[in-house]
This record gives C-alpha cells, sequence and structure tokens, in this order.
C-alpha cells in the first residue's frame, strides 16, 4: 500500500509531457542497434510493473515477469515503458526486471523510436541493470534460459520450437490466413 | 507561536491529491485497431512500419508476444495502445492470452492511462474479432523473410 501510494504520488507529481528531447547519454555503454531514433540512456530509476504504476495494484514481486514493466526515472519522474531485453531473439525485459521489483537501481540500454511516430514517448531496450551502489552491471539475457528450464531444456531457436507457437503455425499458417494461403505464397516465392 | 490553520492545509492537500486520484482511475474508452508487435513496429530493426503489421509479420508478432514484448493496438488514427491488462487480468508479459488474436483487427472496452506520452490500455472485454484484415504480404511478402522456413532454404 504504502509502495502503491509512493509510486503513483511520485510519477503524478514528477512526471512531464514529453521525454523526446531528453539525453541521458552520459555514462552509457550501450551497444548500438542501428534502430529507429536510437539514443544510448543510462539512468538511476526504480523498478516496478506498469499496473502498479498506474492503478496501485502492487503484488510485491510485480507479477514476477507476467506483468510488464516500468521504469520510474529518479531524476525527473518519467516513466519510461521497458520494450526489451538485449537477446536479440524476440525477447521483452520482464523476467530480467521483476527481480528488481521496487528496488533503485541502474539501468543502460537504448531508447528508440521516430519522436513523430510515439508522439514523444520514448521506449526503452534495457541492455544492462546494475545494482545501487554496484560497478558491475547485469546484462538482461535471463529470458532464454527460463524459457528453456520451462522447456525440458529445449536447445535450438526457441521460437521455432515454442509449442504454443507451432500449434498456431499449425493450424492458421506462417501468415496466419490458413494453410492454402500459406501454400500458394510459398510456391509463388520459393 | 502563530498557529498555522489546519483547514486550509488540509484542503490544499486534498485538492492537490484529487487530479491524481482521477488519473489512477483513468478513462473508460472502445478502441477499435489492428494488434501489433510493438518493438518491430517502433525500433525499426526489420524495416517500416508498414512492413511489420498484418499477415506479413504475422509470425514474428507471436514470436514477440510469446517472448514477452509488450503487445499494441493500432488504431486506425495511428495512435498505439500499449497494452497492460488483457480481459481483466496483468498477467500477460508471456504471451499466451495475446497470441490468437496477433496481426487480428479487432475492438476492445477498456481503461485508458497516458503517462509520459504512452497509451496504456487496460483491455476489459473484447467486443470484436474480425482476424487478419491487413494482408500486408501481398505488399511486402513476409518480414522477416526467415519466418517462413522453406523461403529460406
Amino acid at each position: 500500500m504504502i509502495r502503491a501510494a509512493w509510486i503513483i504520488a511520485t510519477t503524478l507529481a514528477l512526471a512531464p509531457a514529453a521525454q523526446a528531447t531528453e539525453d541521458f547519454s552520459a555514462g552509457s555503454k550501450a551497444e548500438g542497434w542501428g534502430l529507429t531514433g536510437e539514443q544510448p540512456a543510462r539512468f538511476s530509476t526504480r523498478v516496478t510493473d506498469a499496473v502498479c504504476a498506474l492503478t496501485g495494484d502492487c503484488p510485491a514481486d510485480c507479477g514476477a515477469g507476467l506483468r510488464q514493466m516500468v521504469l520510474l526515472r529518479e531524476s525527473d519522474g518519467v516513466m519510461v515503458l521497458a520494450l526489451k531485453n538485449i537477446q536479440p531473439i524476440f525477447t521483452g525485459a520482464t523476467v530480467d526486471l521483476a527481480p528488481w521489483c521496487g528496488q533503485t537501481v541502474t539501468v543502460d540500454g537504448l531508447m528508440v523510436g521516430d519522436p513523430e511516430q510515439t508522439r514523444g514517448a520514448r521506449l526503452m531496450q534495457v541492455q544492462t541493470v546494475s545494482a545501487a551502489g554496484s560497478a558491475m552491471p547485469e546484462r538482461t539475457n535471463r529470458w532464454l534460459e527460463q524459457w528453456r528450464a520451462a522447456n525440458g531444456g529445449q536447445e535450438g531457436e526457441w521460437f521455432r520450437n515454442d509449442p504454443r507457437i507451432r500449434e498456431r503455425i499449425e493450424r492458421d499458417g506462417y501468415l496466419g490466413l490458413g494453410r492454402e494461403t500459406d501454400e500458394a505464397f510459398i510456391r509463388e516465392n520459393q | 507561536m502563530r498557529r498555522i490553520p489546519l483547514v486550509p492545509l488540509a484542503f490544499l492537500f486534498f485538492a492537490a491529491l484529487v487530479p491524481g486520484a482521477r488519473a489512477a482511475q483513468g478513462e473508460a474508452v472502445r478502441i477499435t485497431g489492428e494488434v501489433i508487435d510493438t518493438w518491430c513496429y517502433f525500433s525499426g530493426v526489420m524495416g517500416g512500419p508498414e512492413a511489420v503489421v498484418g499477415s506479413a509479420h504475422h509470425t514474428c508478432a507471436m514470436w514477440c508476444a510469446a517472448g514477452g514484448i509488450p503487445v499494441g493496438v493500432l488504431a486506425d488514427d495511428g495512435a498505439v495502445y500499449m497494452v497492460m491488462k488483457w480481459q481483466g487480468a496483468p498477467e500477460i508479459a508471456d504471451g499466451t492470452a495475446l497470441l490468437d488474436t496477433q496481426s487480428h483487427r479487432i475492438t476492445v472496452d477498456g481503461t485508458l492511462h497516458v503517462r509520459d506520452g504512452i497509451n496504456y490500455l487496460m483491455v476489459a472485454e473484447v467486443l470484436a474479432d474480425e482476424g487478419i484484415v491487413n494482408r500486408s504480404h501481398e505488399d511486402y511478402g513476409v518480414v522477416p523473410p526467415f519466418a517462413i522456413p522453406e523461403l529460406s532454404q
């Protein structure tokens, strides 16, 4: 309850309207990915889940990786949505950020997005997280390990082997329009 | 010592809190649009935004949803609504609840919270699901090409 009240009060009181022009690149060691509007960003932040920050419904574990996560930047109170982790395999940042729930940490990564397309908002790929006072950043690469543990140690590309995805591709095809559409498309493009 | 009047102070305190309380409640909305993969859409990692929506990007959108990347609803006016709850539940970041609607055109009722330029949508109910209506593969092929293994062999 106290955490919820603190988070709501902080975000409402301090949050400015737009993020597009702010520069948090000082000290960043983020790897460039060549993304739209890419800008390195390193800042101190409180970690929580989005539903908690927006509504005050705040489980102690931030949903243990099942809720989308946000960063409440210490310097200005801006709420940054964490979209991606460092792994180049279609993975988000929730599994990597949930263990830091409620803590103040330093994140390093890339702010992305064309401000015209996002209407001023910026979104973050979080590449590393450092505990307060720690000089040892942890890379945000936990997702694959967790997926493998939940899938019997399955090796290979997870996205080709995930049973939920395989089931849907089997049913609806790669284009989602049915197997016949797939077959015709593949015939035309092979 | 001069005493500070408590009633005006209390009034100011609650007056300051009330707008915040309203914001925390959000706004009831009805949104129609396409369910999209927000990382590929905003980051440009696989090309322009037109190519990473619809049937061209359907398989990759499922990968990203299953991988925990936030799913969005791209409305007809170009606004993107980041889905934070689905049918009332916030535990959506494993993607399972959202896989069957990837790339579909849907209409939902929910609550909108706008914070620092981002639209956060708590979907309460899916009112309509038209399936995939954006046949973007006819213009862009499949994005990324390796999404269909038969085409990358």
